[in-house]
């Protein structure tokens, strides 16, 4: 077999373009600062090239290595983590584990691994088998340690990405829709009883929730047990949401409603979201122009080369461009859907869908805050935001993708 | 897996991600499209800046072009678009460069900029600029400053400048009193405004000259004060010497002088080194800020008696050549006993003799024949007990004309009080300007004028039944304080022109006698109208009379010289044309 030939170039392709994207940006976001004997742009040039060549390298990984060490990975990943919180840096949060001059940030790695492992765990399992409540308790359990872990430094953000590829891989592994609108419903529950978002309305949306839902459970599965526990459940995370916010001092309500809505408060974090919006409004159409982006230029926008670089493609190529990079991550996407589709091995399809799970997170969350409709998490825009470890965790995403490409006839 | 059974599943995807990035791009079409021209709006709100270009001040100018008000330039350090935190660091930061008192300057939202520290010396300028600039978002500014160059001239008039309290040091200076509060608005001119493109740090990194909206300087104020009287009668009245000056056209009502001392100097108030100067001016107990020409209120004293004289010759109690009993030196009034200044008493007197000699018996019997009413009403006509309206501010004061019911509610009504009051003594209060005034309009024909201190001069009003054979008498007696053998203001003479006044010393309580002096000149047909007062003086005759003449003799010195430059013939010719000989 020809694995250069099974190798899925139009992919790895995609990436680097967007990787390049993403250095033209980052090079625009910085150029007007002060120079530094290695420019950012150059910087992640470089790491660029590292990750497209460890992309390479996985894919030339022997067939059932992956399998075979998807779980002594994990449990490697869930020691970094561990060390993280022991002996990390950062300045407000431990992010980073230093090994002399390589500095590496183990919740990006820790993406990669908890697919990979929960893509085994799952594809050991059968479809029928999927549906037991122990095989998903075990599923959630082993995607909530690295998430606890993550959410512990604290990095909220990067712990829910990690979270957020759970429910699609066991959709993808046959779990029953219904059931998994059973998990999601406790947490539909707390956001329908949530009175700032519904006011007066509130009980009539929360109760007409619960009784939809109930009546939705018991019709579809006629478990009359079933169905009065999941009542009880999606009734007392409703009554407890609005228990715990009555609860809640000031303070601590204002952080919660900054966080879900921050132009409430311009001053700080508002000010990022309200400089955003401004910066992809102004873009227009076609946008300001290359290097031409006021808000970009001039510094109104904060992290413009990290978190916020999305803003300086919509400020300075406008709805085009922001369009243009959006057509790339729904290529990248649907590209590594189809690779899980066509993927006849269980554990390489899930292994997929799950990394394509992660990309589309990334990708909504991040330019979903960036045009204010999502809250400022500080996830990292996938190849375009500037960050080593992001964009080697990517590339190895990709690797993989491709790997399970050329092995997709293997059973 | 096999496929056929994924398929569902597939399609399930797919729609998650078609409906997450239409979400996404509804969004962005909503933002870059649909709403883009605000956003556009909102991000040039960001980067462009309006600056505001002051205007520069109008100056201010006596009749004669001499600059009174002009503007100079000092230097302010302030600090742009900066946090709370920001700014103290900042705060600190300067202190510690530049040491002396702490820094000033308070924290505000408002504007983007904030004045640290106003009026700096060149050195702190090169520590902000060499130093300190680098490190924090630090501007020098250029202001402009008010400055007066003939210091402490015509201060009260010119009033002065300083900032409203409260914003010391974000406030620019505004007209606080005289001239400068009440043309505030013509002096102070138009801002203009220049947009510049700025970054988040306030940094400027362009221009754009062709938006920009200069400013309109303020109109330059002309002043009807001579400079040359003006600072004739600043030096004829020393500054250790409280009192006042006030020469008015005759005619017109323009102010030709005001003088009032103590003076202060206006420059200091609007340096933000000399605090010490000014609290020791504004707490001196000589009240250096009182303008005491239309603030000081005084009993004038003999000066007075010519409103009894007008009032007897119109009613007929009196003319030149009527006499009545003769002066003894004192007169009983009632319980009173009255005594004239001088001890051993005039003898028998005629109106012209009595005004001559400042005779206070004659006046006394003249009085008993004239009451209250009629000499009230005749005072009241030549503008006494009201304000003059003259254009400054503070306004003046209107002093007090007393009536019968005055007494009636105070000390109760006696005969005496007219005694008092005919020869300027008792409860009558006066300013300078409206003895001046009244000095004028005995003199210009029986004209109330308006006193006026810069623009057209204000429509004057005859004075009712005051006929002209009247003040031709009154022109005659006044002239004869000058130039009469017994006269009591022969030192009110005046070279070459023909002076007609009258002294005054007023009785006051707690120091001496005030020394009053008013005249006009010429005789016969008078352009100027001076009164003077000198707190605590003594005579006026003596003290007072010199300074009017001063006052006068600067101004007949102007027009002589300015008879020499319009004639074209020789020198000595003109010389001789000019003089009529004393």
């Amino acid at each position: 077999m020809n694995l250069l030939r099974e190798t899925d170039t139009t992919l790895l392709g995609t990436a680097a373009l967007t990787a390049i994207l993403g250095i033209t940006t980052i090079y625009s976001a910085t150029f007007h600062t002060e120079a530094v004997s290695t420019p950012l742009y150059a910087k992640q040039l470089r790491f660029a090239i590292f990750a497209v060549i460890v992309a390479l390298a996985v894919v030339y990984i022997p067939n059932k290595l992956l399998y075979g060490i998807a779980y002594p990975l994990y449990l490697s990943s869930f020691g970094m983590l561990l060390a993280v919180l022991m002996w990390g840096t950062g300045e407000d949060v431990k992010r980073w584990l230093t090994f002399g001059l390589v500095t590496v940030q183990p919740s990006e790695l820790a993406k990669i691994t908890t697919i990979i492992a929960l893509a085994r765990y799952l594809g050991d399992r059968s479809g029928d088998e999927i549906n037991l409540a122990r095989t998903v308790l075990g599923g959630t359990c082993l995607t909530l340690i690295p998430v606890a872990l993550v959410a512990r430094q604290p990095d909220l953000g990067t712990a829910v990405s990690l979270g957020a590829v759970l429910l699609p891989m066991l959709y993808w592994a046959g779990m029953r829709p219904l059931y998994i609108f059973c998990m999601v419903s406790p947490l539909l529950s707390v956001v329908f009883s949530f009175e700032e978002v519904w006011r007066v309305a509130t009980p009539f949306v929360f109760g007409a929730f619960i009784i939809l839902s109930t009546a939705a459970i018991h019709f579809l599965l006629s478990r009359l047990w079933f169905t009065v526990s999941m009542a009880t459940a999606n009734l007392s995370a409703g009554l407890i949401t609005v228990y715990l916010w009555d609860q809640m001092r000031a303070y601590q309500k204002a952080r919660i409603l900054t966080f879900l809505n921050p132009e409430s408060d311009p001053q700080n974090t508002g000010w990022t979201i309200i400089q955003s919006k401004i910066a992809i409004g102004s873009g227009g159409l076609s946008g300001k122009g290359f290097l031409e982006g006021t808000q970009t230029r001039f510094e109104f926008l904060p992290e413009a080369h990290t978190d916020l670089i999305f803003s300086v493609i919509g400020e300075e190529l406008g709805f085009i461009g922001a369009l243009v990079a959006l057509s790339l991550f729904l290529f990248l996407i649907c590209r590594a859907l189809y690779i899980g589709y066509v993927a006849k091995n269980r554990f390489f399809s899930l292994l997929a869908i799950g990394l394509a799970s992660m990309l589309t997170f990334h990708v909504f969350v991040n330019v979903g805050m960036t045009i204010g409709v999502m809250p400022v998490t500080g996830l990292p825009l996938p190849f375009l935001s500037y960050g080593g470890s992001s964009l080697l965790a990517n590339f190895t995403a990709i690797g993989l993708l491709l790997h399970v490409y050329s092995n997709r006839h293997e059973y | 897996m096999s496929e056929t059974d994924q398929e569902p599943r597939i399609r399930g995807l797919v729609a998650v991600v078609g409906l997450l990035f239409t979400i996404l791009v509804l969004r962005l079409f909503y933002l870059q499209i649909a709403t883009s021209e605000d956003y556009l709006r909102e991000s040039d709100d960001n980067r462009i800046d309006k600056m505001r270009i002051k205007a520069p001040r109008g100056l201010i100018m006596a009749r004669d072009g001499e600059i009174l008000a002009q503007n100079g330039a000092f230097y302010t350090i302030s600090l742009i678009r900066s946090t709370k935190g920001n700014f103290e660091a900042a705060v600190n930061a300067l202190h510690e460069a530049i040491g002396g008192p702490p820094i000033a300057g308070r924290y505000t939202k408002k504007s983007s900029s904030i004045r640290l520290k106003r009026d700096v010396d060149f050195r702190t300028v090169a520590i902000v600029e060499e130093v300190l600039k680098d490190e924090w978002p630090m501007a020098i500014e250029i202001e402009a400053k008010r400055n007066y160059p003939a210091d402490r001239l015509a201060a009260h008039l010119i009033g002065y400048m300083g900032l409203p309290q409260e914003q010391e040091q974000a406030a620019d200076f505004l007209g606080i009193t005289g001239v400068e509060k009440l043309y505030e608005h013509t002096l102070r001119g138009i801002d203009g405004v220049r947009f510049v493109e700025v970054d988040a740090r306030n940094r400027i990194r362009r221009d754009f000259p062709d938006e920009e909206k200069p400013s309109v300087s303020g109109q330059n104020l002309v002043l009807t004060i001579d400079y040359d009287i003006q600072r004739a009668a600043e030096h004829a009245l020393p500054d250790s010497v409280p009192g006042s000056v006030v020469a008015l056209d005759a005619r017109t009502g323009a102010v030709l002088a005001m003088v009032s001392k103590p003076a202060f100097d206006p420059n200091i108030f609007i340096s933000f080194q000399d605090q010490e100067q000014r609290l020791q001016v504004i707490n001196s107990p000589t009240e250096p800020l009182l303008n005491r020409a239309t603030k000081g209120t005084y009993p004038p004293g003999s000066t007075l008696k010519l409103i009894g004289a007008v009032a007897a010759l119109e009613t007929g109690i009196t003319d030149t050549l009527s006499t009545f009993e003769a002066c003894a030196g004192s007169l009983q009034v009632g319980d009173t006993t009255f005594r004239c200044f001088k001890r051993d008493g005039h003898g028998e007197l005629n109106l012209l003799e009595a005004v001559e000699t400042s005779c206070n018996i004659y006046f006394l019997h003249l009085a008993q024949l004239l009451g209250m009413e009629t000499w009230r009403d005749y005072a009241q006509r030549f503008g006494f007990g009201e304000s003059t309206g003259i254009n400054l501010y503070p306004e003046d004061e209107a002093g007090l004309l007393p009536d019968r019911q005055y007494y009636v509610e105070t000390e109760g009504w006696t005969q005496g009080h007219l005694m008092n009051l005919v020869i300027g003594q008792g409860s009558i209060l006066t300013t300078p300007l409206q003895v001046a005034r009244y000095t004028a309009a005995l003199g210009n024909g029986g004209h109330l004028v308006s006193p006026h201190i810069a623009g057209p001069a204000p429509a004057t009003t005859a004075i009712q039944d005051v006929s002209d054979a009247t003040l031709d008498v009154i022109r005659r007696c006044m002239r004869r304080v000058v130039y009469g053998k017994r006269g009591t203001g022969r030192r009110a003479w005046v070279a070459d022109v023909e002076v007609a006044g009258k002294s005054g010393t007023a009785q006051v309580p707690n120091r001496n006698d005030d020394a009053w002096f008013v005249s006009f000149a010429p005789y016969d047909d008078p352009t100027i109208a001076v009164a003077v007062v000198v707190e605590g003086g003594g005579s006026g005759g003596l003290v007072a009379a010199p300074i009017a003449s001063k006052v006068m003799d600067a101004h007949f010195a102007q027009q002589r010289s300015a008879l020499l430059r319009e004639d074209d013939r020789p020198l000595s010719l003109a010389v001789a044309d000019t003089g009529n000989g004393p």
